[in-house]
C-alpha cells in the first residue's frame, strides 16, 4: 500500500468491566504499556504491544460514542450502551460474556403491593436509560416519563422523585439495600466487541483478523468456565 | 416578531451556509463528477425540488416508502393537494424514465444534480440539506450494467479527488432468499434482520436457536454468512463453499462475476463484500453496493440494482456531497491578479482569458501593493505586467 495507515484505535471502559476484559485482551496478544496499570498515570491513550494499536480508556458510556463515530475503530461496550444509543453505524458481532447482568424495572415493595401494571398509562421513572426505557414501556402501550440521572438512581423513589426506576441489575444486593424490589426484567446484557461499520469496510483485512481472535478469546474462556 | 436577543446567524438545525472556498469546491466537485458520467453516455435530468406527495411516496416497493417520513410537506394553495419537497432524487429519475421517456431506446442512461432535504439528520449526516449526484441505468439486466454502474461512481470520485475509495458489495436479495425459506412471522423475522444489521453472531444463533430451526440449512448458512465480510475475492470463496438454495446460489454467482468484472475494469479499486448489509437496501434486488473512503466516517455513496414502477430492470448510484466533500482536502487557493484603479476592463480580459482570475481595485487611495495583498491577491499589475504582490521575484 502507497501510504501508510492510521493506527487502529480500541476502546475500552473504564470500571467495572476493565478488569474482566483484560485476560481477553491478553488472548488476542494486546498488551498495554505500563502506564496503562498505573492509577498515577494521567494518560488517556496508551500505546500496546501490536505496534499498529493503541487503546483509549472511556467512560462505559462513551466507548459505543466513540466507535459510532469511527474517533475509535473498535471497542468493548455493554449491550445496554448500544441498545441504549442503537448507532446504526456500529456493528457487535461478538458476545464476549463478560460483565453480565440485567435491564430491570425495580421500586419500593409498598408501590408493589398495591400496583396493577395493567392500568397504567403514564409512568414516572428515573434512569440512566431513557431511550430504552421508553421504548420498553411504549411497546407496551404505556408513556414513560424519564427523569435522566447519571447515577445513584436506587436512591429516588425514597426520596419522591419517582416511584418507578430502570437500571442494572447483578446481584440485587444495591436495590435490596435501598429497600426496592426488582418488578420486570426488561433485557439481558452483556459486554460484546462493537466495531465501526465503516472501519469493516474500508481495512477489511485487518478488522476481520481482530474479529476472528476476539471470537476465539471468548469461545475459550467460555470452554474454561 | 423577532427576539432582540435572538442572533441572526442561526441557522435551523442542519443546515448550512457554504462559504469560499468549499462553495465553488462544491460546484467544480459536481461538474467534474457530472463530466464524468457525460462522457459514459449518461444525460442529464433536472426534476423538479417539488412534487405532489404522491409520486414523490411511490408504491411502497421502490423505496419511497422508507422515506415517506424524511419529506417536509407543505399544502399547494392552487391544487389544494399535498405536496412534498424530494428527499431523494432516485424516486424523480425513475418516474421519468417509466412517465415520460418511456419510448425512448433502452438501456436509457441519466444522471442528476440536485439538493434534497430531509426532515431529520442522523448522527454522521447531521446535515438536512445536501447535494445528490448520482445516475441511473434504466432497462439493462446484464452483469456489465452492474460493473459500469460501480466502475463509473469509482472512477468519478477519483478524479473528484478522494483518496482511495473502496466499494462494499452488498446482496439484499441473498438474506431475503434465505429469510424466505426459513419461514418465521413478522415478529421474529424483524428481530433476525436486527441482529444481522448489528452482525451480532451471538444473537443471531440464539433466535435461531429459540425457533427450534437452528439446524436447518438455511439457518446454518445464515450464521455462516455473517462471519463473511471482507476483501471480496475472499469472501466469494468462502460464499462458494456454504451449502445454498438454488435462488441463493444464483446471486453468490450474480456477485462474483461483478467481482470479476471489477477487477478486470478497475485492477487497483479496493473491493470489499458483505452479503449480509440491508439497511437502506429494502427496495433492492440485486447487486447493491456502498461507497467508503479510509479515513472518512460514513458512506460517500450507495447504490445498486432495482426494478422501476414499470416493472423494468435498473440499476444506480447516488453520491452524497456532504461526505464528499469532507473527504477532500480544503483547495489550494489559485493565482488572483490585482489590477490597479482605472485599468481598462479589456486589458483584464487578456489576463482573465489566459486563466487569471482579477481583482479590480475600487479605489486609486493607498499602495496598490498593500490592497492587493490586503484582497488577498497574489499577484499585481505592473506596467502591463503580473508581479509578485509581496514584491518577491516571480
Amino acid at each position: 500500500m502507497a501510504t501508510k495507515t492510521e493506527k487502529l484505535i480500541l476502546a475500552l471502559p473504564k470500571g467495572r468491566i476493565l478488569g474482566e476484559v483484560m485476560p481477553l485482551l491478553a488472548h488476542v496478544g494486546i498488551e498495554p504499556e505500563a502506564a496503562f496499570n498505573d492509577p498515577k498515570s494521567r494518560l488517556l491513550r496508551f500505546e500496546t504491544s501490536v505496534p499498529d494499536v493503541d487503546i483509549i480508556r472511556v467512560r462505559a458510556f462513551d466507548v459505543a460514542t466513540f466507535v459510532a463515530f469511527g474517533a475509535a475503530h473498535f471497542g468493548v461496550a455493554g449491550s445496554d450502551v448500544i441498545m441504549e444509543f442503537d448507532y446504526p453505524e456500529l456493528y457487535a458481532p461478538i458476545d464476549l460474556g463478560i460483565g453480565a447482568c440485567r435491564l430491570a424495572v425495580a421500586a419500593p415493595q409498598s408501590v408493589v403491593a398495591v400496583d396493577d401494571p395493567a392500568r397504567w398509562s403514564h409512568v414516572r421513572v428515573a434512569t440512566k436509560y431513557p431511550n430504552m426505557t421508553e421504548r420498553y414501556f411504549a411497546r407496551r402501550g404505556v408513556q414513560a416519563e424519564c427523569i435522566k440521572l447519571n447515577g445513584a438512581i436506587e436512591l429516588a423513589p425514597s426520596l419522591g422523585l419517582c416511584r418507578r426506576i430502570v437500571d442494572l441489575v447483578s446481584t440485587g444486593s444495591t436495590l435490596k439495600a435501598n429497600g426496592l424490589v426488582e418488578i420486570e426484567t426488561i433485557a439481558e446484557i452483556s459486554s460484546r466487541l462493537v466495531v465501526n461499520r465503516a472501519a469493516l469496510k474500508t481495512r477489511a483485512t485487518e478488522m476481520t483478523g481482530w474479529i476472528d481472535r476476539f471470537r476465539d478469546a471468548a469461545q475459550e474462556a467460555r470452554d474454561v468456565a | 416578531m423577532t427576539d432582540s436577543s435572538e442572533n441572526r446567524a442561526l441557522l435551523p438545525a442542519g443546515l448550512h451556509d457554504l462559504l469560499p472556498p468549499r462553495a465553488a469546491q462544491e460546484a467544480a466537485t459536481i461538474s467534474g463528477i457530472m463530466d464524468a458520467f457525460r462522457a459514459c453516455g449518461y444525460e442529464q435530468v433536472k426534476p423538479p425540488l417539488v412534487e405532489f406527495e404522491s409520486t414523490l411516496v411511490g408504491n411502497g416497493t421502490n423505496g419511497g416508502g422508507s422515506l415517506a417520513g424524511q419529506m417536509f410537506r407543505m399544502m399547494d394553495p392552487v391544487s389544494q393537494r399535498m405536496m412534498a419537497v424530494r428527499a431523494d432524487i432516485t424516486l424523480q429519475v425513475a418516474r421519468i424514465a417509466e412517465a415520460r421517456l418511456h419510448d425512448e431506446p433502452r438501456p436509457l442512461r441519466l444522471s442528476y444534480a440536485g439538493q434534497i432535504l430531509r426532515v431529520r439528520g442522523n448522527q454522521l449526516r447531521p446535515e438536512r440539506q445536501f447535494a445528490q449526484v448520482g445516475l441511473e441505468l434504466v432497462g439493462a439486466e446484464d452483469v456489465s450494467a452492474d460493473v459500469e454502474v460501480v466502475a463509473l461512481a469509482a472512477e468519478a470520485l477519483v478524479a473528484a479527488g478522494v483518496q482511495r475509495p473502496t466499494v462494499d458489495l452488498n446482496s439484499p436479495a441473498l438474506v431475503a432468499n434465505i429469510l424466505e425459506q426459513l419461514d418465521l412471522d413478522e415478529a421474529t423475522s424483524n428481530d433476525l434482520r436486527a441482529a444481522l444489521d448489528r452482525k451480532d453472531e451471538d444473537a443471531t444463533g440464539e433466535i435461531l436457536r429459540s425457533n427450534g430451526i437452528a439446524f436447518s440449512d438455511a439457518a446454518k448458512a445464515l450464521c455462516a454468512l455473517i462471519e463473511t465480510v471482507g476483501p471480496a475475492d475472499e469472501v466469494i470463496a468462502e460464499l462458494k463453499e456454504i451449502s445454498l438454495s438454488a435462488g441463493a446460489r444464483a446471486e453468490v454467482e450474480r456477485l462474483s462475476e461483478v467481482v470479476a468484472g471489477l477487477h478486470a475494469a478497475l485492477p487497483n479499486l479496493g473491493l470489499t463484500l458483505d452479503p449480509v448489509e440491508y439497511r437502506g437496501f429494502e427496495y433492492h434486488t440485486g447487486v447493491s453496493f456502498t461507497l467508503f473512503a479510509e479515513g472518512v466516517r460514513g458512506e460517500l455513496g450507495r447504490g445498486g440494482r432495482y426494478i422501476t414502477g414499470a416493472g423494468e430492470a435498473a440499476t444506480g448510484v447516488s453520491l452524497y456531497m456532504d461526505s464528499i466533500l469532507r473527504a477532500l482536502p480544503a483547495p489550494i487557493p489559485g493565482d488572483r491578479l490585482f489590477l490597479p484603479y482605472g485599468t481598462p476592463f479589456q486589458d483584464g480580459a487578456t489576463f482573465r482569458d489566459a486563466g487569471w482570475t482579477t481583482v479590480a481595485a475600487m479605489t486609486s487611495e493607498g499602495d496598490v501593493g498593500a490592497e492587493a495583498i490586503r484582497l488577498g491577491c497574489s499577484h499585481l499589475l505592473v506596467d502591463g505586467v503580473p508581479a509578485k504582490a509581496d514584491g518577491s521575484d516571480t
